[in-house]
């Protein structure tokens, strides 16, 4: 079960001294089981916002639930994936994956039945032995999905995984994406700068305005799947978003 | 390639003792003052012959380690806590970088006056001297920590001791082999100076009874034995415990 919740959430930064709103009272509900993606223009906080929901960050006001309940830290019921990766460089792939469940103190015989079914998942199982620095770029990206899913979060947070990859990985990754969504029912917010991603992607899209941001628009994408990128019937929903981007002007 | 560097060192050693014994043969400075590379061996082979040349090495070792190992286990501690805890940094740190001038023979006076002429008074003086280039690599490492590691840790779950040791320590890692590589050498300095010093058996005393004796070709037998070990470990130890850390760490 994941259910989060965001109410209210407003965020400052200080910048030349002074106090730079940056979230200006975001209001968003993502339900169990649902895929959203966050769009919005750079520099707008939604890497901050879903930072705040992972709760490596306190709002200065709002508050965060999750089934209902008050969030206050971080917590392994919601599992961030970070732009970088952040794998550590002194473990090998499989003990990478591992690493969360060892923090939990998960037998050995246990985690590695876990960790195999995700390497296998994510079509690891080869490099299970490698050191990150061995791995492309696309590799390391599914090794920190699979560190995250193996921890079994509520809900998982995204944040630009796939910036740095070369279209062809990330198409790849966006397909394989959804099929694990759709195989593991999991709450996943992913936050991109990328429209066509978001519109891959996203059950429903959340599209940030400027800053202060605000939840500008809310799109709904009801269409099968799994989607592709060059599927021209998914323009109508990209031509949406970018419209509800545009509108903001940009003061 | 290899082979290539290693004639060269072979040729630039045997050049200087060639040139060495020419100028001893040239009787430039008499025997006492400059000994010939023939009596330095003899003294060395004296040494081995009756054991005292291994118990003295043995002992400066033994003194190493522990003063090391003193050193390493205390300078992380150190350096971690000025790493995580503004407050320890503003002040401790601050004496830290202070300390960290003193050389570690400046320490000896004291040691003897606390300790004594004893073992502990020596190991005291190699891992005082030794402790502060272990806390501020490790300070630096921890320091540099790409923050997105630490966070990514917490996110799973991982707290306090946990997040030290699984975390901290190796994502540092690099930065200490640096500081470790630096707090040997100053260990293997503060052993052989103290033992000079307190007169207390090891390298450093033979050192020393080499000049009471004015025996020129012990006093130098002993530096190349220093110089020996000091090379053997920074070869074999630490170059390699870098290039693996280095290596794995994805760094080179």
């Amino acid at each position: 079960m994941g259910k989060i919740e965001a109410k209210n959430i407003e965020k400052y930064f200080e910048h030349d001294g002074k106090p730079l709103k940056t979230l200006g009272g975001i209001n968003l509900t993502v339900n169990d089981g649902e895929l959203v993606c966050i769009v919005g223009p750079s520099g707008c906080g939604k890497s901050t916002f879903l930072r705040i929901l992972a709760g490596l960050e306190k709002p200065d006001e709002g508050e965060i639930t999750l089934n209902g309940k008050k969030l206050h830290d971080t917590g392994p019921e919601r599992i961030m994936v970070f732009q970088e990766g952040a794998l550590f460089p002194w473990l090998t792939v499989k003990d990478n994956v591992e690493y969360g469940l060892k923090i939990a103190g998960i037998p050995e015989k246990e985690r590695d039945e876990i960790s195999k079914r995700y390497l296998d998942m994510m079509q690891l199982t080869q490099f299970e032995n490698s050191y990150t620095y061995q791995l492309s770029t696309g590799m390391k990206q599914r090794v920190a999905i699979a560190r995250a899913l193996v921890m079994d979060p509520d809900v998982l947070l995204m944040d630009e995984p796939f910036a740095a990859l070369d279209s062809q990985t990330r198409d790849l990754l966006l397909v394989e994406m959804q099929l694990i969504w759709q195989k593991t029912r999991k709450t996943i917010i992913f936050v991109t700068h990328n429209v066509p991603e978001a519109t891959v992607l996203g059950s429903r899209v959340a599209v940030f305005s400027h800053r202060p941001a605000v939840v500008k628009k809310l799109v709904e994408i009801d269409y099968k799947r799994p989607r592709v990128s060059e599927d021209e019937n998914l323009s109508v929903y990209e031509k949406e978003i970018l419209q509800a981007l545009r509108s903001q002007g940009t003061d | 390639m290899k082979a290539n560097i290693f004639g060269k060192k072979i040729v630039f050693y045997i050049a200087i003792i060639v040139i060495w014994q020419a100028v001893d043969t040239a009787d430039v400075w008499p025997d006492n003052i400059f000994p010939s590379p023939i009596e330095v061996g003899e003294d060395l082979i004296y040494g081995i012959s009756d054991g005292s040349l291994f118990y003295g090495i043995a002992t400066s070792m033994w003194r190493l380690i522990i003063g090391l190992a003193i050193a390493i286990g205390g300078g992380m501690i150190l350096g971690i806590f000025m790493a995580r805890v503004e407050t320890v940094n503003q002040t401790i740190g601050s004496l830290v970088l202070g300390l960290q001038s003193i050389p570690s023979v400046a320490w000896v006076p004291l040691a003897i006056l606390w300790f004594g002429l004893t073992d502990s008074g020596i190991i005291f003086v190699t891992a005082i001297g030794a402790i502060f280039a272990v806390t501020i690599n490790t300070y630096t490492g921890v320091k540099n920590i790409d923050p997105s590691y630490i966070e990514a840790a917490r996110n799973m779950g991982a707290t306090g001791t946990k997040l030290i040791t699984t975390v901290l320590i190796p994502a540092a890692f690099p930065y200490m082999i640096t500081g470790f590589k630096q707090g040997w050498a100053f260990a293997w300095r503060g052993v052989i100076g103290a033992e000079l010093l307190f007169s207390f058996l090891g390298l450093g005393f033979l050192l020393n009874v080499g000049r009471q004796l004015n025996d020129v070709s012990q006093v130098i037998a002993m530096m190349l034995v220093i110089m020996g070990i000091g090379i053997l470990i920074d070869g074999f130890v630490f170059k390699r415990l870098e290039d693996k850390v280095m290596s794995r760490w994805g760094l080179r």
